[in-house]
């Protein structure tokens, strides 16, 4: 039966980050008097938003040590990254949304892994 | 060499003629009354000529003498041409809004005009550099669709429209392009008649017109029915449309403009004929010619592109003369052509030159002087000088004695660099005018310091460009050879159309300046045909066709489009005008790179220009950043900023009505900064309870 702490809180929290990031970025981008609406910085946070979002997806189900630190370490460089998009983007929000995003990987990093060993027994 | 005009010139013989013949018909009637029907029709017609003569003398001195009363700063707050007023000083005195509630500045209307297009349909991209004009208690704008607006100044609601249905083609620029509308009103105006008061815009196609300022309709006694066909006189290398961008200069009477072409293109152009014709009737007066007729056969354009200043008072015009054709080779006019590249003041009725100076000889960077001089009155070393400060593409800011053209502050001639002999048929000027002060904008004198970020990021490739880059200085001729010849600033940088602001009550001076870095290489015509034939303006290649070269324009910058040389790439400059020494300097608005923004300090390239308030602000937008800002014309500090559509690229408009003072920008775009276009007009004033 799992705890509450095999729950993917973390990586539910990264996703929300990674959506709330995007629609943030996509409000700027279609939005007239943002100051990026149109932009080509805009539409890369979109897709770097929605790509954040992935890995959040791929990482609530997975077990494997391997594979967690794998994606963990691409959702954190993609969080800097975007962050710091935002940050140039003047989409204070954008960046905002990645320091959750920061803290639900920080939260997914508690997240015991599966032990192969025990499984098999 | 200056030509005038068929109407001067007869009001001139005709002059001489009457004072040398006017007693002769007396004395030949006391001495022979008979006389011959064939010589009593020419005494007639000289006697009429004279009386038309004494008739136009009599009316020129009556301008004169109500011109003579005009000051140099109206008394009253005036916004009514493209830099405000026809000093260009772009000064308002108004002072509701100032320093201590500038952060409370709230948009009270914004409107759209649809004229707009980013070149990716059929029809070319807007570049709109206009300013409104109030006047007649109305704004009134011109769009780069060719529609001229009149809006309630309070509102934004439109009061009329007129659409000249000009063709959307980019005939002359790579773009639909539009600085705005002149208006004009009669000093007596008859009550119940038409066009007492009137707005004129010009178009790409060659045509100006004449709307009534009330109503919007033509007007029918201006030319034909309103709308004066001017490139009937482009009858020289006809090879284009002589442009009405900018438009004309209202001085009494006289409406006075030149036009813009492609002049990047060809060996030989048209010759860059400045016209004056009557307000009312489109009638010609004179034309001014910066050219010699010989050096018309064989280059063309030195034509004024941009905006006049005047001083009314004393009934001179000043013409910002822009470079001969073709820009980057000059060996078709290895001749003196002492007007081209200069300041020239005209005589507002004749257009006879009462001076001018040249601040670029032999000029072969396209070193357009692009900006109305900015007249002023100032105190240096305790003497009143009636000055005129002439901001440059080169970062030189040079100042002279408007009535005289001599040197304010010591304008020395020095040697500069003779190039390195790849060109052929050149015959460089052995020196260029240098100003002691103001201290030029920008260091030319060596090549600037490679920004150690972008080549990194660019792994080496600015260090290599540098090193393939020719520079010995300022003013350093192109070359066929390497990269070519790295010019520092060239054609987009230093000081654009939006020239210098004043404040004539501290006698501070406003400029902004681009620190750009550009690249010029000549091909000869079989290396041009090779390497590339895509049409330029500020960047790419350009033909120079019938010239032996064909050259590239480029921005210096690394792969990702970042600047290869050190910020600040632009600054706003203060300079106290009784010393020349600078008050203060600063970084000015962001750079943005793909929506980007870079960090305020780097400052960014602009085009447009400020405007001064007697409520110590300088108002500008002319950023990459799109955003329009305020700073204390003390201090330099920002106190308030906001986002508009495109970069403002022109100067900002500041008008009072009904008690309450607007600002208006119009954020239109410019290719040259930037591929981000708007048709956005957007009025801030203090909330109504702020007042």
């Amino acid at each position: 039966m799992p705890s509450s702490q095999s729950k993917p809180l973390g990586a539910i929290v990264l996703l929300l980050a990674a959506l709330v990031g995007a629609a943030v970025a996509g409000y700027a981008y279609v939005t007239p008097l943002t100051g990026v609406n149109g932009s080509l910085g805009a539409l890369v946070v979109i897709f770097a938003c929605l790509a954040l979002a992935l890995m959040a997806l791929i990482l609530m189900p997975l077990k494997h040590r391997g594979g967690r630190i794998f994606w963990r370490l691409l959702a954190l460089v993609g969080l800097i990254g975007t962050g710091f998009a935002g940050l140039l983007l003047h989409q204070w929000g954008i960046a905002a949304a990645m320091v959750l995003g920061l803290i639900g990987l920080i939260l997914d990093l508690r997240r015991p892994t599966a032990n192969r060993r025990v499984a098999h027994a | 060499m200056p030509t005038f005009g068929i109407t001067p010139q007869r009001l001139g013989t005709a002059t001489a003629l009457a004072l040398i013949l006017a007693p002769m018909p007396l004395l030949a009637q006391d001495a022979d009354s008979v006389q011959a029907p064939a010589s009593q029709t020419q005494d007639a017609a000289q006697s009429q000529d004279s009386a038309q003569a004494r008739a136009a003398n009599q009316s020129q001195d009556t301008a004169q003498a109500q011109r003579a009363d005009v000051p140099l700063v109206p008394t009253q707050p005036t916004w009514n041409t493209f830099h405000g007023q026809n000093n260009a000083q772009k000064y308002s005195p108004l002072d509701q809004i100032n320093v201590d509630n500038v952060g409370q500045l709230e948009k009270v209307w914004e409107v759209h005009t649809g004229d707009v297009s980013d070149g990716t349909g059929d029809i070319p991209a807007t570049v709109w550099s206009a300013t409104p004009i109030f006047a007649n208690d109305t704004l009134y704008i011109g769009t780069p669709f060719y529609r001229l607006l009149a809006l309630d100044p309070a509102t934004g609601e439109q009061k009329w429209s007129f659409d000249t249905h000009s063709k959307l083609e980019a005939l002359t620029q790579p773009v639909l392009k539009n600085r705005g509308v002149a208006y004009w009103e009669a000093k007596d105006p008859e009550p119940g008649q038409a066009c007492q008061k009137i707005v004129y815009m010009g178009t790409m196609d060659a045509q100006l017109f004449a709307l009534d300022a009330d109503t919007g309709k033509p007007c029918q006694d201006f030319a034909d029915n309103g709308v004066l066909d001017v490139n009937q006189w482009n009858t020289t290398h006809a090879k284009w449309p002589l442009s009405i961008l900018q438009p004309p200069t209202v001085v009494g009477d006289h409406l006075i403009f030149g036009w813009a072409g492609k002049d990047w293109a060809f060996e030989t152009a048209p010759p860059g004929t400045v016209f004056s014709i009557d307000a009312r009737t489109g009638k010609r007066e004179w034309t001014f010619e910066a050219l010699s007729p010989e050096m018309r056969e064989k280059s063309g354009t030195a034509n004024v592109w941009t905006q006049m200043s005047v001083d009314e008072a004393n009934g001179l015009i000043y013409l910002p003369v822009s470079s001969p054709s073709p820009n980057y080779w000059g060996g078709n006019r290895t001749e003196s052509a002492p007007l081209a590249t200069s300041t020239t003041a005209l005589d507002v009725d004749t257009g006879k030159v009462v001076w001018s100076r040249q601040w670029v000889h032999h000029d072969v960077w396209d070193y357009d002087i692009n900006a109305a001089p900015t007249l002023m009155d100032i105190t240096v070393d305790g003497k009143q000088i009636p000055a005129l400060i002439q901001a440059t593409k080169m970062g030189f800011l040079f100042v002279v004695n408007r009535l005289t053209g001599e040197d304010v502050w010591p304008i020395e001639e020095r040697p500069v660099p003779q190039g390195d002999g790849s060109v052929k048929g050149e015959v460089y000027a052995k020196t260029q005018p240098f100003p002691t002060k103001p201290a030029p904008l920008l260091d030319q004198s060596k090549k600037p310091k490679i920004w150690e970020l972008a080549d990194m990021v660019g792994g080496g490739q600015c260090s290599r460009l540098w090193d393939d880059l020719y520079y010995e200085g300022m003013y350093t001729p192109p070359t066929t050879q390497g990269e070519g010849t790295l010019a520092y600033p060239d054609s987009a940088g230093g000081v654009q159309w939006g020239g210098v602001a004043f404040d004539p009550q501290s006698q501070t001076a406003i400029v902004n300046v681009s620190h750009i870095v550009q690249t010029i290489k000549l091909y000869d015509r079989e290396a041009y045909e090779k390497a590339d034939s895509g049409s330029g303006n500020e960047s790419g290649f350009s033909p120079q066709e019938g010239a032996p070269y064909g050259m590239r324009l480029n921005v210096a910058s690394n792969w990702l489009g970042m600047p290869c040389w050190e910020p600040p790439f632009g600054e706003l400059v203060a300079l106290d005008m009784h010393t020349g020494d600078v008050k203060w300097r600063r970084p000015v608005g962001a750079s943005q790179q793909y929506g980007f923004f870079m960090p305020e300090r780097w400052g960014s390239p602009t085009i447009g220009g400020p405007a001064v308030t007697a409520g110590g602000l300088i108002f500008i937008g002319a950023s990459m950043d799109a955003k329009l800002r305020a700073y204390s014309l003390e201090s330099g500090e920002e106190l308030w900023s906001d986002q508009a559509q495109a970069p403002a690229v022109a100067n900002p408009a500041v008008y009072e009505y009904k008690g309450r003072e607007y600002v208006a920008f119009i954020a239109g775009g410019n290719t040259i900064l930037k591929d981000q276009v708007g048709d956005q007009v957007v009025v801030y004033a203090l909330p109504q309870d702020k007042q």
